[in-house]
């Protein structure tokens, strides 16, 4: 058990959720503790004891099942697609059930022990006939327990699945001929078809959990924090939302700390006594002494144009995200031209903010991205709002449509600021392809980073806050 | 402490509390591994009831710490009793005065004083707060850290500290270290994210709305003077309010307000003219009130097109 449950834990993990390994100790004594007979209570003893953000719960719920379904399950999911499929209630199922068990009994037909356990959805002997095989084959084939295929070629045949293809002809000869309505008979035909179908899915699954081979498989598709923005489902956009939130919170936490903690200063023991000697050396007003912290200065610059479209969102985001961490904030998006967002994202909820920004409103978001001409814009109208303190962080692509790269303007604002940060979200094997700009743009800041999945961002972040 | 999950929700029961097995296995192993549980959910859904019950039902007593912003250490942990200080020097002046009689320098009377200051600073000057009565109690307790994350980062970060080590320091008397590991639960309204070390730390419950019977379940431990047929009835209007958006979604306390008020004033079904009159138990805000209002009227319309269906059917039959 401890093996899986470590095993279990690296899955989590591949899937971005945070399991550390005193936290894997305490799920293998909780388990212990509630024993495995009981699949709620195993689960409730994981869920408590790994998933600690609300957040992660349904990433959890969903490997869980996988990674822990036993045998009885696959055959309760299988039983289930069905009857979705079919479009029936459980009660109409089991009337449709019924009534062709009585059609094969008056035929006389005699069907084998299988086949009845099939079609009448007699789950437990179903499982019990399969664990009987699979423990023979265990012990008369020792080495093909291993791989997956092998071990459900073997699973087929001790069950007999042949002889038990011949029935299904017989089986669906004998509803044809049946009297029942044309409906109820087709529907008694694709049961039945479906049910010889799900044994073998179930075959298929238990011998790839046996294996392990799934959830290997299930791994590679998985591994969220390194796959590209580009290439995410809806449901996996959402996770990074998350995320991304969850990361500005942290931010916000450690920039809050340090603030308090810098707040007042060291005591200043020297000053206490020299201030003390006017109350005849009692130490009446203590002083602390004043470190001046010079406050973060940001300007951002997003790129909002279609080549970074699934990306803007997360961008824009961050850029909310900063903005909200330290005040002296300035946000613009650019495509071809630039405009200022710093007070529309002040003045709205995250969510409000960037549709916002992305809607049109504020600038043209569907012409060609020419970042040239947005860098020239930039300097011409913005240049007086960055010194000596102020970090530039441009988020984008780099690809400019073949227009003028006009990185002597960013070159011109590189000279008065302290530094200039570029992310981007392309990998970095394809810069300088095509019409990016990139190589030449990167010679004009001092932090160039690939940002295109998760751990990248998570990198971009720790960065900024270093600086 | 349990001798089983089914104990847990079987005690649990007989003070009042609905658990559900989840919940009841979490609560089971808190106490078996001795770690503090992490109680978050919406508001009003039981989460601080649970430490109270759990105090009932393992018969220890109950420190409530009920944080909010601005908690700190010294109203956490202790206080020295300033006042009670400074009253015993004053009763105690004579003797002070006996202590430095055959002093002649300064130096020497701070030295004297400053071996008898022990005195001043000793646990009978000091004030605990509930964390250190926790720590220090001859008794094992439950120790309900309310609210968490109302309270700032930094005293999370102290919270922390003692609730790895159970001991605490105060300069004067040196290190304190707790005879019991409390049992500690923490609950949290999410109003902001917990550091994920204290998170490690716990074992984590979410506790989310009730189902239906699970709510049912709840009135009758709680409210069991109402009539099944208005219980049914209000639960299933509070589920459907909650999947409204409404700017304060109704918790169990407020379906337990509005069934008693409703029994008090022996309104028996809720197509009563009177009921609209005892909406604030259930939605506080302007705008909630008409939606649920709204949401009222969608529901009896709905119950008297089934009851007709019904008779109609004893018709038939
Ligand atoms: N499972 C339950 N069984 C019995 N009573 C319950 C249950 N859950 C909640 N209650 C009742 O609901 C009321 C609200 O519970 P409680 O005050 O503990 O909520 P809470 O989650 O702490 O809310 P808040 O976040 O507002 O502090 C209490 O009166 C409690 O008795
Ligand atoms: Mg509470």
């Amino acid at each position: 058990m401890d093996q899986k449950l470590i095993e279990f834990a690296g899955l989590l993990r591949e899937n971005g959720i945070r399991v550390s390994l005193a936290e894997t100790l305490d799920a293998v004594e909780a388990c212990q503790r509630v024993g495995l007979g009981d699949r709620e209570s195993v689960y409730a003893a994981l869920r408590c004891t790994m998933v600690k953000r609300a957040s992660d719960a349904e990433a959890f719920d969903r490997l869980f099942a996988f990674f822990f379904s036993g045998l009885g399950e696959i055959i309760k999911q299988a039983g289930q697609a069905v009857q979705r499929e079919l479009e029936l209630s459980e009660r109409e199922l089991q009337e449709l059930i019924d009534r062709l068990a009585k059609l094969l009994a008056e035929r006389g037909d005699e069907l084998s022990a299988l086949a009845r356990e099939l079609l009448s959805e007699d789950s437990a002997r179903l499982e019990e006939r399969i664990r009987e095989a699979a423990k023979q084959i265990r012990r008369l084939f020792p080495g093909e327990a291993d791989g997956a295929y092998r071990f459900r070629l073997r699973l087929a045949e001790a069950i007999d699945l042949r002889a038990l293809e011949r029935e299904r002809a017989k089986i669906l000869q004998a509803v044809d001929e049946s009297r029942h309505d044309p409906l109820t008979r087709a529907r008694m035909a694709h049961y039945v078809e479906r049910r010889f179908n799900a044994l073998e899915d179930i075959l298929r699954r238990f011998a790839a959990g046996e294996t392990g081979e799934e959830a290997r498989r299930e791994r590679n598709v998985q591994g969220l924090s390194e796959k590209s923005f580009h290439y995410m489902t809806e449901e996996e956009l959402d996770r990074i939302r998350e995320a991304v939130t969850r990361l500005a919170q942290r931010l916000k936490n450690a920039a809050s700390l340090r603030r308090h903690n810098s707040r007042r200063g060291r005591f200043d023991a020297k000053k206490t006594l020299r201030r003390s000697l006017r109350w005849g050396g009692v130490p009446f007003d203590l002083r602390f002494d004043k470190r001046k912290k010079d406050k973060p200065q940001i300007v951002v610059l997003c790129d909002v144009s279609d080549s970074v479209r699934s990306v803007a969102r997360f961008m824009l985001q961050l850029v909310y995200s900063l903005q909200d961490l330290y005040w002296r904030v300035r946000s613009f998006i650019f495509v071809a031209d630039l405009a200022e967002v710093t007070h529309n994202f002040r003045a709205n909820d995250v969510g409000r903010a960037i549709d916002l920004a992305l809607n049109g409103s504020v600038l043209n978001v569907y012409a060609h991205s020419n970042f040239g001409r947005a860098f020239r814009i930039f300097v011409e109208n913005y240049a007086g709002i960055v010194n000596k303190k102020t970090t530039v962080v441009v988020l984008g692509d780099g690809r400019n449509n073949y227009n003028l790269p006009g990185d002597q303007f960013l070159g011109e604002i590189r000279r008065r600021a302290k530094q200039v940060f570029w992310f981007n979200p392309e990998g970095r094997a394809t810069w300088g392809f095509g019409d990016s700009e990139m190589e030449r743009y990167a010679l004009q800041c001092d932090v160039v980073e690939e940002c295109r999945n998760l751990n990248q961002l998570y990198r971009v972040v720790d960065r900024l806050v270093a600086r | 402490m349990f001798a089983s999950i089914e104990d847990v929700i079987t005690r649990f029961a007989t003070h009042g509390y609905i658990a559900s097995r989840r919940l009841a296995t979490v609560v089971y192993l808190a106490t078996g591994m001795k770690k503090p549980v992490l109680v978050e959910g919406p508001a009003g859904v039981g989460k601080t009831e649970l430490a109270k019950v759990l105090a009932l039902a393992v018969e220890l007593p109950l420190v409530r710490l009920q944080c909010y912003e601005g908690l700190d250490e010294g109203k956490a942990l202790y206080e020295w009793e300033y006042a009670k200080q400074l009253l015993y020097t004053q009763i105690l002046k004579d003797k002070i005065g006996d202590v430095l009689r055959d002093t002649s320098t300064l130096a020497g009377a701070v030295e004297r004083i400053a071996r008898e200051d022990a005195v001043f600073f000793s646990e009978r000057f000091i004030l605990p707060r509930p964390l250190l009565k926790a720590i220090s109690s001859d008794r094992p307790t439950v120790l309900l850290v309310d609210e968490i994350d109302k309270a700032d980062q930094e005293f999370e970060a102290f919270l922390l500290e003692v609730l790895s080590d159970f001991q605490v320091t105060v300069p004067e008397l040196g290190t304190l270290k707790a005879n019991h590991i409390p049992l500690v639960v923490l609950t949290s309204n999410n109003a902001r994210e917990l550091s994920d070390a204290l998170k490690r730390r716990c074992l984590h419950l979410y506790v989310d709305f009730p189902d239906r019977d699970q709510e049912l379940a709840i009135i009758g431990a709680k409210a069991p003077e109402a009539r099944r047929e208005l219980a049914e009835e209000v639960v299933s209007v509070v589920q459907s309010l909650r999947k409204l958006d409404l700017k304060k979604t109704p918790g169990i306390s407020e379906t337990l307000d509005w069934i008693k008020a409703l029994t008090l004033l022996n309104i028996e079904s809720l197509d009563h003219e009177l009921v609209s009159e005892t909406f604030d138990a259930i939605v506080k805000y302007e705008g909630d009130v008409r939606r649920a209002q709204e949401q009222l009227k969608e529901y009896l319309r709905g119950a008297r097109a089934r009851r007709g269906q019904g008779s109609d059917r004893d018709l038939l039959n």
